[in-house]
């Protein structure tokens, strides 16, 4: 038997692609945008980075051995886990988050689903959304100069301007992988060397923009909807995210249909939705319509194709013009269908949010002025819906009114402002003033800050500090500052919140004490 | 801009070792043995017994039946006897085995200029049928049966396939360039027995000295008006009947139906040049073209050979083994869909176009880098049938076999090996799927028995 010769089922030549080489491929993609993170945000970041590769093939490592399951931690996805999942943390989160978010990425989503190939949604996505669920405290900090601050699209969502070049390049105040221009070189290598398709990329895309220039309230605005993409993990999404063979259809119309899931999802979390993390999401979503796309949209072989059945049967070839391809329209339709539904909710539910809107406002200035049985507005056209002054910050007075009690008199007033400067978007607080200048009580009527930070000013412990104080203005007292008569303690941890409170509630007191005598 | 079917996979072609070694005859000194089952369908009968004398090109074995062949000796000697032998595939099948004579004395008027003016279809028909010719592309139907389908009128084209997109295998190019006269010959005698029929010489475009032979056979022969040479991008499968078709015909058909009802007919060049022999020179098929190619051999090349000789006497006469390396896997035909052999001590059948002798066993090495699927795509971009290996894999990896066949119409797999070649997983698809479609066929006979 020794002269027998090595038998196999054909083909007996392969390709030199294997799993390790599409991960190294898309390793070195990540790396243009791993450099400029690095060299932006500094060695913690590098840390941070090295931390979460380590246990996410840690992780996968010490499975393998536990299990008997081989050596798949060296095929080089549970690197690309670690390290998608490093880019997309700010690189101000404490050192134990990448390790926990790469364990649970490796060991929960991946390992104990079976492995490479059978993990139901994104590992890398999911350790982030683990992290930003379970510690969102420590995982929203952004810091510049050693201060907090909010991140881009935190700010688009207060309604402000962003820096959209400094987006683009990654020197802005976001995750490690936020530069769009490095992404884009990263998302150009995996395009050439084919590992990405158009059909996901371009229809996350092209139908978040879409949805993002609908619904965004500024229109095509290049400008904002150029912010709108470049931030948010947008295009580490589109490029990088829900790209991931696994988790994404197998038939080209299926990935359109499910990067229009994406698109759509993170348009209406970003419009209509407070967090700045929408996208994770919207793409952990969409990962999950992937079996139902998968089981309805099966391309038939093309023989069984209606086109090759009519050739079969022996009708001619249609000429270019009638052959325009059924998954454009379908795609278009879908699209025009979709836009329609969200449209048509939207503008029937416009006014009536409206009505509960002013319905809560009234509410609140019952609750501000409790004395009064009665409001009438106050007109100041010039001043409302506009930056107040110049030493509150972006605050705006929306509308005063005037308590009165049964008799017509005059019970005290309640302020409508909002400070556009909250952590996570607006703040809208209702200023209830006595007759005599005496401050109330305050109360929200819109907040929606980090839990157990920011939202930590709807306590009484904060809120209550305004009640039955006559100042003209409020001083905020954060770590080392002295007392004083007007001070307010800060919400410890939540600087940027208080501050912003503190501003609209003097906006509202130096338009009551300008505006009084008006009636 | 080239022409080309759908999907399709770009392997290294190694043409370069071969393609222009011209073709030399080789006769074999040792014994001749010819398996009675060639190709597809019943094996023949043999019509000579132990001790006979034969002469190179007498039948020695009779088709039994409809779609089976006749068998013509390759050699003249001694029949030594019937008995089993290892053959290609593997399996130990009753040979007729000649003792060698070395003299390759032929049967007389073989060779022997025929006179085609006034020939009929059936006699056409006839002399292909007792020519013993199968297909020699691989899968080796019976080309008679072939040549008699049900409605001769509504056949648009008949294709001859030079495209030869296997890796490695060059002696259809260099056939195609020494006996262009010959192909087109054969060609324009099948297009007789079809009234409408285009003839159409299909060659991928890595044979440009072979589309230059046709093209001049063609003016030479005043044979433009009824036979185009139609050169192909080079890609693989470019060769199977399907992916012609498509390409030709501009349609796409189930594995359900045959090219004929869809108004094709196909044969490899090697076959339409033997039905030119066979009618125009009254010789049956007992050579074909070869290539003795692969890593492992030290002097590649491409060959002339008799039905029936020895592969190791072949190898031999190549020089063997290069020196310095090791045999680590020898295939019968190219290494997409050829077979491989466990030893070389078989004989050459007429469906046999390759040795290919490999220094490296890659499908060792893939075992190794075997990993999960990772849903990558790729084996769905490069189905020439435009079907969902990955999906198939994990229907038959969850035993959902009525999915298979239903949802994702497994059966129309060709076998060609595309996905297995791409997967970056190194998943066996083509394995898979060739051993689901015989369970689920099996399964489907047991069924049509019990019925009965």
């Amino acid at each position: 038997m020794n002269n027998m010769i090595n038998i196999s089922s054909g083909p007996h030549v392969r390709d030199r692609w294997s799993t390790r080489f599409i991960m190294v491929i898309v390793f070195l993609s990540l790396m243009p945008a791993t450099i400029v993170g690095v060299l932006v945000h500094g060695l913690h970041a590098l840390l941070i980075i090295v931390l979460a590769i380590v246990s996410a093939v840690g992780t996968e490592f010490l499975f393998d051995v536990l299990c008997h399951k081989g050596k798949s931690y060296l095929d080089g996805s549970a690197a690309v886990t670690g390290l998608l999942l490093a880019l997309s943390l700010s690189p101000d989160t404490p050192l134990f988050a990448p390790v926990i978010g790469s364990i649970f990425a490796i060991l929960v989503v991946k390992c104990c689903f079976g492995g490479l190939g059978k993990n139901f949604i994104n590992p890398a996505l999911a350790g982030r959304c683990f992290l930003l669920i379970s510690f969102s405290n420590s995982m929203t900090v952004f810091k510049v100069d050693m201060v907090s601050s909010a991140t881009p699209v935190a700010e688009l969502l207060a309604g402000r301007a962003v820096n959209v070049t400094s987006m683009f390049l990654g020197t802005s105040n976001a995750v490690i992988g936020s530069s769009i221009a490095a992404l884009l070189l990263g998302g150009l290598i995996l395009w050439a060397f084919d590992i990405i398709h158009g059909e996901i990329c371009f229809s996350v895309l092209g139908s978040f923009t879409l949805f993002v220039a609908l619904f965004g309230g500024q229109g095509f605005d290049p400008v904002f909807l150029a912010a709108n993409i470049c931030g948010g993990g947008v295009v580490m999404g589109a490029f990088f995210m829900a790209t991931d063979y696994v988790t994404s259809p197998v038939s080209k119309l299926g990935q359109m249909i499910y990067g229009l899931i994406i698109g759509v999802l993170g348009g209406l979390f970003r419009i209509f939705g407070s967090s700045a993390d929408s996208f994770s999401y919207a793409i952990l979503m969409g990962n999950l319509f992937t079996p139902l796309i998968d089981m309805y949209i099966l391309p038939k072989p093309f023989a069984y194709r209606k086109k090759a059945i009519a050739r079969q049967n022996g009708q001619p070839k249609l000429p270019f013009s009638k052959r325009i391809p059924k998954s454009v329209l379908v795609i278009g339709l879908i699209t025009l269908l979709a836009g329609a539904a969200l449209g048509g909710v939207f503008k029937l539910t416009e006014e009536r949010i409206k009505e509960q809107k002013e319905r809560a406002a009234w509410q609140s200035y019952q609750a501000v002025v409790p004395q009064a049985v009665s409001f009438r507005a106050v007109a100041a056209p010039d001043i409302y819906g506009k930056i107040y002054g110049s030493s509150f910050g972006r605050s705006t007075i929306n509308e005063a009114v005037i308590g009165m009690d049964a008799d017509g008199k005059t019970v005290g007033y309640a302020i409508s402002v909002t400070s556009s400067e909250g952590y996570d978007g607006n703040i809208t607080i209702s200023v209830g003033i006595a007759a005599d200048g005496t401050v109330n009580s305050i109360a929200f009527t819109e907040l929606h800050e980090t839990p157990g930070k920011g939202m930590l000013a709807a306590d009484a412990s904060f809120k209550d500090q305004f009640n039955g104080r006559a100042v003209t203005s409020f001083k905020l007292l954060t770590t080392g500052s002295v007392e004083a008569s007007n001070g307010i303690d800060c919400i410890s941890g939540a600087t940027v919140t208080s501050k912003a409170i503190v501003n609209a509630v003097n906006a509202a007191l130096d338009f009551y004490n300008n505006a009084k005598g008006v009636q | 801009m080239e022409v080309t079917f759908r999907g399709g996979i770009h392997p290294k072609g190694c043409k370069e070792l071969s393609r222009q070694v011209p073709l030399i005859r080789f006769e074999a000194k040792g014994d001749i043995v010819l398996p009675l089952g060639q190709g597809i369908g019943k094996p023949a009968k043999p019509t000579v017994k132990k001790d006979d004398l034969v002469l190179m090109g007498q039948i020695v074995a009779e088709a039994d039946g409809f779609i089976s062949a006749n068998i013509a000796s390759s050699c003249s000697g001694k029949v030594k006897g019937i008995e089993k032998r290892r053959t290609i595939s593997g399996a130990s099948v009753d040979c007729i085995v000649i003792e060698n004579d070395g003299q390759y004395k032929a049967v007389e008027g073989i060779g022997v200029r025929q006179d085609l003016s006034s020939i009929s279809n059936e006699q056409i028909v006839a002399k292909v049928k007792d020519a013993g010719i199968i297909g020699l592309g691989g899968a080796g139907f019976p080309t008679h049966v072939k040549l008699m389908p049900k409605n001769p009128a509504a056949i648009k084209y008949i294709i001859a396939n030079g495209a030869e997109c296997e890796p490695y295998i060059t002696c259809n190019d260099q056939l195609m360039r020494t006996e262009a006269e010959g192909i087109l010959e054969g060609l324009e005698i099948m297009l007789r027995l079809f009234p409408n029929a285009q003839g159409v010489v299909a060659l991928e475009d890595n044979k440009p000295e072979a589309v230059e032979a046709l093209q001049d056979a063609l003016i030479k022969r005043h044979a433009e008006n009824r036979i185009k040479v139609l050169p192909l991008k080079t890609k693989y499968p470019q060769g199977g009947e399907r992916s012609l078709i498509q390409v030709v015909a501009g349609v796409d058909f189930p594995v359900s139906k045959l090219p004929a009802d869809v108004g094709c007919i196909v044969d490899n060049v090697g076959t339409i040049y033997a039905i030119g022999r066979a009618v125009a020179y009254n010789e049956p098929l007992f050579t074909h073209v070869l290539t003795v190619t692969g890593t492992a051999v030290k002097n590649p090349g491409n060959f002339i050979v008799h039905n029936g000789t020895s592969v190791a006497e072949l190898v031999e006469a190549c020089g063997g083994i290069k020196d310095g390396v090791t045999l680590k896997k020898a295939l019968s035909g190219g290494p997409m869909m050829g077979f491989a052999m466990s030893t070389l001590d078989v004989p050459v059948v007429k469906t046999t176009n390759a040795v290919t002798l490999l220094a490296e066993d890659e499908v060792e090495k893939a075992q190794s880098q075997l990993t999960n699927c990772l849903h990558c795509g790729r084996c769905t971009t490069v189905c020439p049938q435009g079907l969902l290996p990955q999906l198939m894999a994990d229907a038959v990896h969850v035993g959902d076999l009525e999915r298979y066949e239903k949802k994702l119409y497994g059966l129309e797999c060709i076998s060609c090996g595309s996905c297995t070649y791409v997967c970056p997983a190194k998943r066996p698809l083509t394995q898979i799927f060739k051993q689901t479609k015989a369970e689920i066929m099996a399964i489907k006979r047991a069924k049509a028995g019990g019925g009965k």
